[in-house]
């Protein structure tokens, strides 16, 4: 490698180094230290004391916190399995050779480019008791399904928030699967249909395997913006009713920002970083990621 | 020799001219931008300010309303706060207790305290010491449609005296119920979201009841927000939506308007909206008479920062703002209660006999502060998420009980008591 190699690299680096060292590294340390302290968003007359672990007590006595976590388990558990199998289907269609495959590989993207809370405005109108996906259901059960009131209902309001999640968040996935699924090569399907392999057979056996990698990726990705559900249960529910979807992540918003206890909140922080980790470095494991040989 | 006494003289006429520019202190006000109306008002004030006097020279600096108060937090924590700056009535106290306001009592003569509404005061004060003085001030109250209550022949209250009693106001519930143009009687504008809202719009149900929000001498919770009057008061309220007297989740904020509520449940600033609406079938009616009576107030109010090298000078910008006719011209274009008595009896609609003077009579009256400490945050959180859950099913007894713990758990966290 050239000394001149090296500054180009530099250079290249350099940008995206510094706003990483400053707006997560420098802050997740930040935060780390501050959980060993009572800071207050509106500092107090007795100034930041250190409180040792304080913080981290606290937190196996704090009901909400566990309540947050436990809808977050549920979350991940429903909708990663359910959108990344929606996002190979989805892959799977568009990457059929027709005239307007381009057109819905675009629509299919089109949520996931939205912003999240725009998104969430529109959708809790469709949810009203007399909007659109009321009027829908109604129409297609001849009026025998009565209109619920989609986000006041504890038994509906995470399942919608769910439902709306998917259809924003599988965009994004379908287009790592599609990706992956271009990387294929077209020799190993010419060769299964020499053999007469049908295309269940194609599927299972050449896809599947190839697109390893691929899943790992999206599954683990997937997990971690499932566990950071934040926009759209503050925008669309508050993380009511009676805390039916209430998340970690509003829990850390509320203690932080409307309680101005930031001490505790960086350690709820802290503790939900390392939970996350965990998971992710688990899933890996068992998933093992298979790195290729040039 | 001639030379030098030219450049002397220049020296000196240098030193004079920029000494007498000099003598113009300048502060910085920070302003959080309202409505449109409000913005006109305080910049024309401040030019008129900065015209008649020579003394003091204000630059105005104002701050979208959005993120003001994270904003203001931000300058708090760095040590960059203006001379003088408005704040949310809640939020005084625990800038107050951070040290972060200068005391305005060696400025304000006894005369001029005792023309301010005393929700005012009450809520300036921290400590023993006032920190904070609004020129207006808010009134919470029942307004209601003349065409159901006549038809269901009810008593109009005139006054906060003659205000409906709990049979009365359970009865009236009742038969605008069975009205066929009503669908529900109370309108709880809970559309408005769970917030400070839910604090302000329905403390004063508790503490009608004879129940608060906290201990306010003790600084404890439990026991008050989920003692027996608490309890009472939250099951009352619960069942008016369970019987339908109230919509738990109105699509919007029209109900009263289109004449689907009779009863709107819901501070001054309806006024114009509501005015139009329903023209001269609009009444107002003071708070029902529970076990006692009750209303909410509080408002943005302006403060002086210790960070201020010339709180004198800042002062004299707040009085000038502070003068009655100054306060008039602000609350006309907002709507709000002026907070001086010397100046609602300037204003068309708040002077006594006025269409809204019963604001005036409650804020002397009836009116509760909420909370004055550095915990009202979690406070009004945790009251708030409790009514919300209320609102929606949840067991009462469960929610204040959490409430109440929740409050103490931070209260004690912080080392207040």
């Amino acid at each position: 490698m050239t000394r001149n190699n090296k500054l180009v690299i530099t250079a290249f680096l350099l940008p995206a180094s510094i706003l990483l060292i400053v707006f997560m590294i420098i802050p997740f340390f930040m935060a780390f230290g501050l959980s060993f302290t009572n800071q207050r968003l509106i500092p107090t007359p007795r100034g930041t004391q250190l409180i040792g672990l304080t913080n981290y007590l606290r937190l196996f006595n704090d009901r909400l916190f566990w309540t947050g976590l436990k809808n977050n388990f549920i979350f991940v558990l429903i909708v990663v399995p359910l959108q990344t199998a929606f996002a190979l289907g989805l892959a799977l269609l568009v990457n059929i050779k027709l005239k307007l495959s381009k057109f819905f590989r675009t629509v299919y993207f089109m949520p996931t480019v939205t912003t999240m809370v725009v998104v969430s405005v529109i959708w809790t109108f469709l949810y009203y008791p007399e909007g659109l996906i009321n009027g829908f259901l109604s129409s297609i059960t001849g009026g025998l399904w009565s209109g619920v009131d989609f986000l006041k209902n504890t038994a509906w309001a995470f399942p919608a928030i769910m439902f709306m999640s998917i259809w924003q968040g599988v965009g994004f996935q379908m287009l790592i699967f599609l990706a992956g699924l271009q990387e294929i090569p077209a020799s190993f399907y010419e060769a299964a249909e020499i053999d007469g392999a049908s295309s269940y057979q194609k599927f299972l056996y050449i896809t599947f395997p190839q697109l390893k990698n691929t899943t790992t990726f999206v599954l683990i990705s997937t997990t971690i913006l499932a566990f950071r559900l934040f926009s759209q249960v503050y925008v669309m529910t508050n993380g009511g009713p009676r805390y039916s979807t209430y998340t970690v992540m509003l829990h850390i918003y509320n203690t932080a920002f409307k309680r101005l206890n930031i001490g505790y909140g960086s350690a709820l922080t802290v503790v939900f970083f390392l939970i996350i980790l965990i998971i992710s470095l688990v899933q890996r494991g068992l998933l093992g990621e298979e790195r290729e040989v040039d | 020799m001639k030379r030098l006494s030219i450049l002397a003289l220049t020296v000196f006429l240098t030193l004079v001219l920029s000494v007498s520019v000099l003598a113009a202190t300048e502060i910085t006000v920070w302003y959080h931008s309202g409505q449109g109306g409000e913005r006109e008002v305080i910049q024309d004030q401040v030019k008129r300010f900065n015209s008649i006097q020579d003394e003091v020279k204000v630059n105005l600096v104002q701050l979208p309303e959005g993120s003001y108060n994270e904003q203001v937090q931000a300058a708090a924590v760095a040590g960059d706060l203006p001379d003088v700056l408005d704040l949310d009535g809640p939020f005084i106290a625990n800038y107050a207790w951070s040290g972060y306001l200068y005391p305005l009592n060696e400025f304000v003569t006894p005369e001029m305290e005792k023309d301010f509404l005393p929700s005012i005061l009450a809520q300036g004060y921290y400590q023993g010491k006032l920190y904070a003085l609004g020129t207006f001030d808010s009134g919470l109250a029942i307004w209601g449609n003349k065409k159901y209550l006549d038809a269901i022949r009810a008593r109009i209250p005139k006054g906060v005296d003659d205000a409906w009693t709990f049979t009365e106001f359970m009865e009236i519930l009742k038969k605008l119920k069975e009205h066929p143009d009503v669908k529900y009687p109370l309108d709880f504008k809970i559309n408005y979201g769970k917030g400070e809202w839910f604090t302000y719009g329905f403390s004063p149900i508790f503490q009608a009841f004879g129940a608060d929000l906290i201990d306010r001498e003790k600084l404890v919770a439990e026991g008050t927000i989920n003692g027996p009057a608490a309890m009472a008061a939250g099951a009352w309220f619960q069942a008016l939506f369970e019987k339908g007297y109230a919509n738990p989740n109105p699509p919007g904020d029209t109900e009263f308007i289109n004449g689907e509520a009779a009863l709107s449940w819901v501070g001054h600033w309806v006024y114009n909206q509501y005015k139009d609406a329903l023209g001269d079938n609009l009444v107002l009616i003071p708070m029902p008479k529970f076990a006692g009576q009750a209303t909410g107030m509080g408002s943005w109010a302006w403060s002086i920062t210790t960070n201020s090298k010339h709180p004198e000078a800042a002062w004299k910008f707040l009085e000038f703002i502070l003068q009655p006719e100054e306060i008039v011209k602000m609350t006309n274009v907002n709507g709000a209660v002026p907070s001086r008595l010397s100046a609602t009896k300037l204003s068309e609609v708040y002077k006594s006999g006025g269409q809204l003077d019963v604001f005036v009579e409650q804020l002397q009256t009836i009116a509760i502060e909420r909370p004055v400490t550095p915990a009202y945050p979690v406070i009004t959180d945790a009251f708030a998420t409790a009514i919300d859950n209320i609102i929606n099913g949840s067991d009462v007894r469960e929610e204040l009980n959490n409430a109440a713990r929740s409050i103490d758990e931070e209260i004690e966290y912080m080392g207040l008591r």
